[in-house]
């Protein structure tokens, strides 16, 4: 197999509104749920094409369909004429590149190892780390050239990660290269980088595919967007023609009006946090959330707040200080302590840290109930289908049945999954860590409204978030976390966007 | 790149009634999972009748049973360590050491059999506890640490036994091996009943829930409440206690303290297990498939035997076997997900989505 060593400069003439990518007529069903019904989708060299939708629109079956992994029901990819066959190594062979939400590298190999993943060219017959090098140099050239080739891909921050990935893409000259989600893991500078190196990639006259919940993204990079909702097109529309009001109709099908806490009262404290430390993470930390009460945690990735939460709920050891629900001290080091003392926590990987997804949306749903569901040492199965059955109707769950595997289901629901576990053991105190991360609008405002219902209810919620907005419109009181440390503690009126970004860059 | 690869009978709708009511009983659907290997069997127990006369007679039949006996209850303890995503090679060794302790300690040390039954247990149960410590504590892989207690326990009963069977076996163990119940074999119904209780306890228990949760996921496990280290070690205290009561059933079959019997079963065992469906990466599977891949290895050693196959192309047959019987359940699961699928559209196509 020949392999280009450079991306071949088009002319831009020619690279204008070419169709690249064409899919028509798409139709892709999994046993339960109809995921794509009759979709068209194309792609045009040197065009960004955003797609949007909510979580279970489709939009990752469209984009694994593209990649090869999946093959559609009914319906026809191809890539300037070629036909697409359900193979990933077909994908690449006509020049598809996809770019995953995780970097897709193998660690232990060096960047130019992974750059010519399965190229590796050989000289006699023989591995060439030279022409390796060469080849890998002038892929990172285009893309990063601050990176070594012979460091280990393990080694690299995320970003880089991903800049070796799309740097693989072009060393196999790809015609299309979807991107999905690519910003969640990067810093706003990291954000800046890759949005320069997809312009470049544009004016070469590839085709790009983005896919991002950040709708300001869609507007910086996108020139096209193709919406899709609950497994159909909506529609495909030049960005001029939208803004960001109208990009939402189209994805939720309906308006959604910003949710924003009310007063409530609050009552005794619930969650005691004193002089907490932990050796170069946390240091001296004292504050408390009462009955009620929603309190914010706010600061920029790596200021401890995650740790925090996992000191909290004795996912990992703290050095001194004390934590206490409702007067009680709670033994560290202990989730089960943590748990049975009333805390629950909604982690922020929900894939990684809370679901099992081999298993079932009601064996999911109660993994942290089963000391109340066992009598006589046997799981009574008929409370814990009556308790699925009544979380996945509560929260609107969208799944087959109850018995479907957590897997299947899209992010949001997913979420709601391990919202449904704790809602059903009712805690005391519920610490979020970026509840609506990677979820879509629609679900969004349905969790912000979960939220600020439970406080009502009296539960005291300690909400962790990245997210400003949601910050400031459900927190009474904010906390801003700087290097392990709470740098402010501010009212519901003295929080603004202003305020915590000083707070947390300088405070 | 991992896809969701899930088996169509836990993706599919619920069907309302009768089934619907049974599934939340027993386990029925992992049942079902199993049919395709039931299936190969009943073949295989067809095309076995046909050729060889003595297949299908009692006596022959309740031999293989009785052999496969011995497997399947060390396969009951190997099916919870590999739910875990572990594996436990020291089993065969375990099974060893009971067997030389249940016959020595009574021989050499003049304790009463009794004793000595629960001496040998006691033994299976402090290897199984090293080897969930090693793992657990000491972050040694499980392929290692049980590599290394099979070693020494090995080691341990060649210097108890000498290197030698040891008889005559204590009254109890003939008992046991002549003992029968409504005319079937005692160990076959012990066996059944260990299996019972096993699937049972994992189906549900609390301890059982939480073995498929650390298996499937540890950190989510551990951050929903379960105390996965404990849940490994007693994985493993399980696997030695059943290999332990294995070595029992193995003395009263071989009527010595055996201390030289299964070489390499630990790796028969676990091949059975897995053509049983449990997965090799944890979380997956049951003890009704893992009694049908022991079912299905005893009459592929069985059918070597009575066809005369010559005594070293017997493992090249069972090697063979086990490779098809894996190829040809990956196969049904495929096409069964395809059937689905199938019927899904045709069910979606008749009623408009709903817009929620």
């Amino acid at each position: 197999m020949s392999v280009a060593e450079v991306l071949r400069p088009d002319e831009p003439a020619a690279a204008e509104c070419r169709q690249v990518l064409v899919a028509q007529g798409i139709t892709k069903s999994f046993p339960g749920v109809l995921a794509l019904d009759n979709v068209d989708f194309d792609v045009r060299s040197g065009e960004v094409t955003a797609l949007l939708g909510e979580n279970g629109a489709g939009k990752s079956t469209l984009i694994k369909m593209i990649a090869g992994f999946y093959s559609p029901d009914r319906g026809d990819i191809s890539v300037d004429g070629v036909p697409l066959h359900a193979d990933p190594a077909s994908a690449h062979r006509i020049g598809v590149a996809t770019i995953h939400q995780d970097a897709h590298l193998v660690p232990a190999m060096s960047v130019a190892e992974n750059i010519m993943l399965g190229r590796w060219p050989t000289r006699y017959g023989w591995l060439s780390v030279g022409r390796q090098r060469q080849r890998a140099l002038a892929a990172l050239a285009k893309v990063a050239p601050h990176l070594n080739p012979s460091t280990p891909a393990g080694r690299l921050s995320p970003a880089d990660q991903q800049l070796v990935e799309i740097a693989r893409a072009i060393s196999e000259d790809s015609k299309v290269l979807v991107m999905d989600e690519p910003t969640t893991s990067l810093s706003p500078p990291e954000i800046d980088r890759l949005f320069g190196v997809v312009d470049d990639l544009k004016a070469k006259g590839l085709g790009i595919v983005f896919v991002s919940h950040w709708l300001e993204e869609v507007f910086r990079i996108a020139d096209r967007v193709t919406v899709l909702r609950d497994g159909r097109l909506v529609g495909t529309r030049p960005i001029a023609e939208l803004d960001h009001d109208k990009v939402i109709r189209m994805m939720v099908g309906r308006e959604v009006r910003d949710t924003v806490a009310d007063t409530r009262p609050i009552g005794d404290v619930v969650l005691s946090v004193s002089n907490l430390s932990r050796a170069n993470v946390l240091s001296d930390i004292s504050f408390e959330v009462r009955a009620g009460e929603i309190v914010g945690m706010s600061g920029l990735v790596g200021a401890g707040r995650s740790e925090l939460a996992a000191c909290i709920f004795g996912i990992d050891p703290y050095d001194g200080g004390s934590v206490t629900i409702a007067g009680e001290a709670i033994a560290p080091n202990d989730p089960k302590a943590a748990i049975e003392a009333g805390i629950g926590l909604v982690p922020e990987d929900r894939r990684k840290q809370a679901l099992v997804s081999l298993l079932s949306v009601r064996t999911n749903v109660t993994l942290s109930l089963l000391d109340r569901l066992t009598s006589w040492g046997l799981l009574s199965t008929t409370r814990e289908e009556e308790i699925a059955e009544r979380q996945i109707r509560a929260l609107a769950i969208k799944t087959p049945s109850s018995k479907t595997r957590v897997s299947t289901l899209s992010g949001g629901n997913q979420q709601k999954v391990v919202l449904a576990r704790w809602l059903a053991r009712r805690p005391k105190l519920l610490i979020l860590d970026e509840p609506t991360k990677g979820i879509d609008v629609g679900a969004k405002s349905e969790i912000s409204e979960l939220v600020i219902r439970l406080a009502r209810e009296g539960m005291a919620i300690l909400l962790i978030s990245s997210e400003l907005p949601e910050i400031l419109a459900l927190s009474d009181r904010v906390l801003v976390m700087r290097s392990g440390r709470i740098s402010a503690s501010l009212s519901r009126e003295q929080a603004t966007s202003e305020t915590i970004m000083s707070y947390a860059t300088t405070g | 790149m991992t896809l969701e690869n899930p088996t169509m009978t836990q993706r599919a709708p619920t069907q309302p009634g009768g089934l619907a009511a049974l599934r939340g009983k027993i386990s029925f659907i992992d049942l079902m999972q199993s049919a395709g290997l039931m299936a190969v069997i009943l073949l295989g127990c067809a095309v076995m009748s046909f050729l060889s006369p003595v297949f299908a007679t009692v006596r022959n039949i309740e031999n293989v049973l009785q052999s496969a006996t011995i497997i399947a209850v060390v396969a009951i303890g190997q099916t919870f360590v590999i739910l875990v995503a572990g594996i436990d090679l020291s089993v065969a060794s375990v099974l060893v050491l009971s067997s030389v302790l249940s016959v020595g300690l009574v021989q050499f040390q003049g304790w009463p059999p009794e004793l000595a039954i629960l001496a040998a247990l006691v033994a299976g149960l402090v290897i199984g506890l090293v080897n969930g410590l090693a793992v657990t504590k000491l972050k040694i892989p499980a392929l290692i640490a049980t590599l290394a207690t099979m070693t020494i326990a090995r080691g341990l009963a060649y210097i108890y036994s000498g290197g030698t069977n040891i008889a005559p076996v204590p009254r109890i163990f003939v008992d046991l091996q002549a003992s029968r119940i409504f005319g079937v074999p005692g160990v076959i119904v012990l066996t059944l009943a260990l299996a019972l209780i096993a699937q049972i306890v994992l189906s549900r228990t609390q301890f059982g829930r939480s073995v498929y949760a650390t298996g499937g996921n540890p950190l989510a496990a551990r951050l929903a409440g379960i105390k996965t280290e404990r849940v490994i070690i007693a994985t493993f205290m399980i696997s030695g206690l059943m290999a332990a009561i294995a070595g029992l059933l193995i003395t009263a079959r071989f009527e010595a303290g055996a201390a030289t019997a299964a070489q390499g079963m630990e790796l028969a065992v676990i091949a059975a297990v897995v053509i049983g469906g449990v997965s090799l990466f944890g979380g997956e599977g049951n003890m009704g498939g893992m009694l049908l891949g022991v079912l299905l290895l005893g009459l592929v050693q069985n059918a070597v035997n009575l066809l005369n196959v010559p005594p070293n192309w017997d493992s090249v047959v069972s090697g063979l076997v086990i490779a098809a019987a894996a190829a040809l359940d990956v196969y049904r699961r495929n096409y069964l997900e395809a059937g689905m699928r199938k019927k899904v559209i045709a069910a979606k196509a008749s009623k408009p989505a709903k817009q929620p």
